[in-house]
């Protein structure tokens, strides 16, 4: 018997049935449901901004939550198909999140053009990334741990969506609470930090997605 | 074409029921078609060998994220080509890690030679206390006066390794010599 053989009859004696994993569709439905519990349980904490209904009003901050749940659908998707070998043969859903990405910026530049003569920045500054990553924590905890359980190939890629996924997360429960119009703030403390700190899920993928 | 790739679907899903013997023989198909893809990528039969028995062990790793409702080669390829990105990544660091051994070596064998206040006699003691690959190659090449492109004939290894083989013996006899 070859070495291929007593290769083959070791794998073979090892197998018996198998559960199979969940789908993406199972596991992006999964994720989702958990973050909006979790935006709401940590909203119950956290408190909602006492202007949140006039805040709705505004087309732009709008239009950026509304993005910023698109990013989070999106990057959420494409990690629950970076988790599987071949991507679940649906490479090209995994570029969603770009787009998502693309139109965010666009939206936040109209933001920082309307917002003349600048609303007043908070007093406080790298607190708001500090909240933003506590918030995401247990979401990338609990994403990574779901993708540990299956065999992702794209282990870098898959890194950078969850991360971006959970500061996603952390960003809308936070400015859901937080009660401030400056954009600046905004973009200085939420969304450069968030952005910045998803690529940790470079190194973190590689890490934690070793099969 | 499409006879075959069926086929291994239903073997694939008879296999995550559990069973054994549709299991094997889907296992030997894929091995079948996997060798010509790796063959084309790797120049040593030993290294396809060693790289398919690897991606076999990754297929039965990964196998329950395969449900059947999908077709099976581009599952199989995917974690092949992952599993062979891994093995060349492995393989070029090893390549430029032996490179700079070798620059290091070319950089300080001839001084080394030349200055030796060692005759190989005199310290044949501490060469004997080396590992036994390197002591013999030494003593090929300075107690036999072979070449190290000689040495590397004569013991099926490559001229390169056994210039950085020497390099480290003498390394280590430097150090104990200055003691």
């Amino acid at each position: 018997m070859d070495a291929m053989e007593k290769q083959i009859a070791s794998l073979v004696a090892d197998a018996d049935s198998v559960q199979l994993a969940p789908s993406p569709l199972t596991l992006w439905l999964k994720w989702m449901g958990i973050a909006a519990a979790y935006i709401a349980v940590s909203l119950l904490f956290l408190g909602v901004r006492s202007d949140v209904l006039e805040s709705m009003h505004n087309a732009l901050f709008l239009a950026e939550m509304g993005l910023l749940i698109a990013i989070v659908i999106t990057t959420a998707l494409s990690a629950s198909l970076l988790a599987y070998p071949d991507i679940y043969q649906r490479s090209r859903w995994t570029l969603a999140p770009i787009f998502m990405f693309v139109i965010f910026v666009g939206v936040i530049a109209l933001a920082w053009q309307a917002d003349n003569p600048p609303a007043p920045l908070p007093v406080h500054s790298y607190q708001c990334s500090l909240t933003i990553a506590v918030l995401a924590l247990l979401p990338a905890a609990w994403m990574f741990y779901s993708m540990r359980q299956l065999a992702s190939t794209h282990r870098r890629f898959a890194g950078v969506v969850t991360m971006l996924s959970a500061f996603s997360i952390g960003a809308i429960t936070l400015r859901l609470s937080e009660q401030t119009n400056s954009i600046i703030h905004v973009i200085e403390w939420h969304y450069l930090p968030m952005v910045g700190v998803a690529w940790l899920g470079v190194w973190l993928g590689k890490q934690l997605l070793k099969w | 074409m499409a006879k075959t790739s069926v086929s291994l679907e239903m073997l694939m899903q008879q296999a995550l029921t559990g069973d054994k013997r549709a299991y094997a023989d889907l296992l030997r198909d894929t091995a079948q078609f996997l060798r010509p893809y790796l063959s084309k990528r790797l120049s040593a039969a030993s290294d396809v060998d060693d790289l398919l028995q690897e991606i076999l062990v990754s297929i039965h790793k990964a196998r329950h994220t395969y449900d059947g409702k999908r077709p099976y080669k581009p599952w199989v390829f995917a974690i092949a080509h992952f599993r062979l990105q891994d093995y060349l990544r492995t393989y070029y660091a090893d390549q430029l890690r032996f490179a700079s051994e070798i620059g290091e070596l070319e950089n300080t064998l001839p001084a080394d030679v030349t200055n030796s206040d060692f005759s190989y006699e005199s310290i044949s003691g501490e060469v004997n206390q080396l590992p036994e690959k390197q002591a013999a190659i030494l003593s090929l090449m300075h107690e036999e006066g072979y070449t190290a492109k000689e040495v590397a004939a004569k013991i099926g290894m490559k001229e390169s390794a056994v210039k950085v083989a020497a390099f480290r013996a003498y390394k280590i006899l430097r150090e104990k010599l200055s003691k």
